[in-house]
This record gives C-alpha cells, structure tokens and sequence, in this order.
C-alpha cells in the first residue's frame, strides 16, 4: 500500500531530517515507527499525508506518487487517510460532535450520511454520550478518542498517528492503542509514531527504528528494542 | 451542495461576528463609498437629462428693452426672419409669458403671493434652423435697436458642459481612490477572520477541504459586509434624494431633474452591485493571499 522509496529531506536550515529511507508497508498492517526525538518520525508521517515534500525520493501511496502531487489534487490524497496528533488539534468552538461532522462537512458530504457516520464514529471510540461537550471539558484520553473519531469518520483506508499517546498518562495510552489497535482490525492500515517502549515491547507488532534520519531496524513482531 | 452553501453562510456569518469593530468600520467604509459614488452618479445623469434637454433647444431669446407699438413689433420681426439661418420669428408679450409661466410653475411657487407685478420682458422668441448658426444670429439681434438682453442656451450648455467634464473626472478619480481604500478595508477585515481561523483552516485542509471550498465562507462575509453596507448606503442615497429633489424643484422648476424611479432604481441596483463586488474581491483577495502563506 505504501512505498517509501530512496526518500531523503533536508530542510532549508540544513537540517537533514531523513537519509535515503525504503520503507514498505502493506494493507492492513499496523506498524510502530519509533526512535528518540530528532530521529525523523513526525517527518516521515509530514511526507505521508503531505505536509512536507520530499528533497528527493518517492513516496507511494496506493499506485500514487505523493511525492509529484500537485497541490489541487492534495485535498484528495488527504480524504483517503486519517491523521491524528499528539496535541488532538480539536477546534475549541465546536463540540465533540462538530468537530467530528467537520470533516465530513469540508468535504462536501450530505447531512444524513454526516449524521450517520458521527454517530457510527462516535459509538467506536465511546464518546457517544460526550458528543454534546466541548473539547475544553474532556479529559486528555478523551480529546484524543474524538480526535481519532474525527480522523477515521471517512472510513478511510489509512490511518497516520502522530504521537497519539504523548500526551496521556500510562492507562489512558493503553485505551488509545488498543482503539487503533481495533481500527486496525476493521481493516485499515494504521501507522503510529510512538516514544512509548512499554507500549510497543507488549503489543509485538511491527517495528520500524529510526535514528538520525536512517532506518536502523525494521522487524515484524518486534519490540522498541535500543532505540533510546 | 445545499448543506455546503449552510455551511459556508454559517460560517460567514460567525467570521462577521467574530471580527466586531473591525466588520463595523468596513461597513462604514462601505457605506461612505457608495454613498458618495451614488452623488456622483446622480449627478453625472442629472447633468447629462438637462444637457440633453438644452441641446435640443435652438431657440434664442431676445428681450425688448420697453414696450413696443404694433408696428414696432412687426419690423424686428421682418429683419429678424431675413437673418440666415433662421426658421421662425414669434412675439411674446409680456403678459402672456406671464401667464404662461404662472400656469406652468404658479402653484409650486405660490407666486401671486410673492410676487404682484410681472417681471418678464416682451420677448422675441426665435427658432433656428442649426446648431452652429445660434451664436452667429444671436450676434446680429443684438445690434438691433430697441432689443436688450440676448439668450441662447449654448452659453448655459458650454458651461454645463465643463461642470459636467469636471465633475466626471472628479468623480472618476474620487470613486477609484475610495474603492481602493474600501478595499484595502475590506481585505484586512477579512483578514482578521482568517488569522482568528488559522485552526480551522489548517484542520480543513488535513481532512481534505479544497482551497476553493476553504475560500467561500470567506468570499461570502465579504459579500455580507458589500450587503449590509450597499443596504445603508441606499437608505441614504434615497431618503436624501429625494429630498434635496424636491428642493431643487421648488426653487428651480424648470430644471429637467430625474425623478423617474425606473431610472433611479437603476442607480441603486448599481450602487449595490458595486458594494457586492468591492466585498467579494475583497474576501477573495485576503483569503487566498493567506492560503498561499498556509501552505
């Protein structure tokens, strides 16, 4: 499903951020990117959903080139893939359910199917009886789970976390994983970034490490191992 | 589509809101811009309607300095229908004119109150055949003995002519300098929305919103502020014309004003059209100059 191929970026301070990186990574996979700050993974994910360009390489995802995108097609790229962050970016104005319909709205979706697939969306993470609330009035787990509802409330094939439990205490971490864990098991490819070594030693899923801008393993059922 | 239209006004309307004093002093400005574009335009039509009315006319009056004898009259007459040029002679005694004149404009000015005597001259009124012969004619009338005063409408129309030139480049040069700054307004206005939506804007894209679609609720509050200000601006440009009409008509009745309201109406819709679009370029210039800065 996703080809990184020979990717290399280097930001304009001259910062290289990744170094000649391959990376492939099938449908329905689940995989932890991990590695100590600086490494390159928000890089890596800012290459994914298109954030960021590359300084050279491809970037494939789904037969397309990321990479040679122009930037009226990006918005399309974007519907097929979730993203979700360690900081929620929920809007501050709009309740739960608003800010999940939101994306639904941006792109042009018709009032009955918005209401399903909230209430669809809603019911995954177990935020229904939250929908009426503002972000303000949410614990941390639970800013998250809506922000996770708002990136998956297109049922799309892909799902790009950035972080997810950065933010969060031991227990509440462990509900997050084991929602995009179960993401995951409905069929979506679910990529996550994560410091969290406890996290990633116990769920045995595939682990790619970076460090300094290179892969420097890349196991199935792996562990966090000695990145730091 | 109608749900995205909902949303874009939604959001439009909250953007207005949000901007507070800001929205206000660009609905101000709009309004004065319009307002003066209104006067301007008014006025340009104005001129043009009584330019029109005298151009048609080759008419020359000549005012007899005292009152004349049958036989007086009839000799002018025959000197004067033996000038080139012209078509007809017709003498108009004073009391007639004054009759007539009281006929046309009495009631408007409530003259017999205000004035007992007739103050108008008998009177040569005298048609030419051309344009270009009126000055040359007019010319030879005045040497003529027992004839005063001598008028022709192409001495008022010259000067109406450069007063309306004037006007218009006046007008032209203001209108351009205001829709400027209206817009100038406008865009940083629009601008605060965007900034205070930066969030917003930045979630829509990762979802996957177009620019177009990210662009409208901006374009839209620029056409609620060109709407609420052109809104105003015809309260105005209306209630005053109408009564500054009715002034003008009182004291100066023969002027040829426009008071025809299928032609005003005109006016208005321009002058609304004007703030709509001033609005919508300007919502349409500062969300995609800061679209451009997102990326």
């Amino acid at each position: 499903m996703i080809q990184v191929v020979n990717v290399s970026k280097k930001y304009s301070n001259g910062f290289e951020a990744l170094i000649n990186i391959n990376i492939h990574i099938g449908k329905e996979e689940f995989v932890f990117i991990v590695g100590p700050s600086g490494a390159g993974k928000t890089t890596l994910m800012k290459l994914l959903y298109r954030e960021e360009l590359p300084t050279s390489g491809d970037i494939i995802i789904d037969k397309i080139n990321v990479a040679e995108l122009k930037s009226h097609q990006v918005p399309y790229l974007r519907r097929n893939m979730g993203v979700v962050f360690q900081d929620y970016k929920l809007l501050p104005k709009r309740t739960v359910w608003e800010n999940i319909a939101f994306a639904l709205q941006v792109v042009g979706r018709p009032r009955s199917l918005i209401r399903r697939q909230v209430s669809l969306a809603l019911e995954l993470v177990g935020l229904v009886n939250k929908a009426g609330s503002f972000p303000a009035d949410l614990s941390g787990g639970e800013q998250q789970r809506a922000c996770i509802a708002r990136a998956i409330v297109n049922n799309p094939p892909l799902l790009i976390a950035d972080e997810p439990t950065g933010n969060l205490d031991p227990n509440t971490s462990w509900e997050i994983i084991n929602l995009l864990d179960k993401i995951n098991r409905r069929k979506t490819t679910v990529i996550v970034s994560t410091h969290n070594k406890n996290i990633v030693d116990i769920m045995r899923k595939r682990v790619i490490a970076l460090e300094s801008g290179r892969v420097i393993r890349d196991e199935q059922l792996g562990a966090y191992g000695n990145a730091k | 589509m109608l749900n995205s239209i909902e949303f874009f006004v939604g959001e439009a309307w909250t953007g207005f809101k949000r901007s507070g004093i800001m929205s206000f002093v660009a609905v101000g400005t709009v309004i004065v811009s319009l307002t003066i574009f209104g006067v301007f335009l008014m006025g340009v039509v104005n001129i043009g309607s009584i330019m029109g009315t005298i151009s048609s006319n080759m008419q020359i009056s000549a005012y007899v300095d005292r009152s004349l004898e049958r036989y007086e009259v009839e000799n002018i007459k025959n000197r004067i229908i033996k000038l080139r040029g012209v078509s007809s002679v017709k003498y108009v005694p004073k009391t007639e004119a004054w009759n007539k004149f009281k006929d046309e404009y009495g009631k408007q000015l409530n003259l017999d109150s205000a004035i007992s005597d007739n103050p108008l001259p008998d009177t040569f009124i005298i048609q030419v055949e051309v344009p270009e012969l009126v000055p040359q004619v007019a010319k030879q009338i005045t040497g003529m003995p027992m004839i005063g005063e001598v008028r022709y409408s192409g001495k008022l129309l010259d000067q109406i002519e450069s007063l309306a030139s004037a006007v218009r480049i006046g007008g032209v040069i203001l209108v351009c300098m205001l829709s400027v700054a209206t817009l100038l307004i406008v865009i940083n206005t629009i601008r605060l929305t965007v900034i205070a939506r930066e969030k917003d804007i930045s979630i829509m894209k990762l979802v996957g919103a177009t620019n177009s679609f990210i662009k409208w609720p901006f374009i839209i509050e620029g056409v609620i502020i060109g709407i609420i200000g052109s809104a105003f601006s015809f309260a105005i440009l209306k209630s005053s014309y109408d009564i500054i009409i009715l002034q003008v008509k009182l004291a100066l009745p023969f002027l040829p004003l426009i008071t025809d309201q299928a032609h005003l109406f005109m006016i208005y819709v321009i002058v609304g059209c004007v703030g709509i679009f001033l609005g919508m370029i300007g919502g349409y210039i500062s969300v995609s100059k800061s679209l451009n800065e997102f990326n």
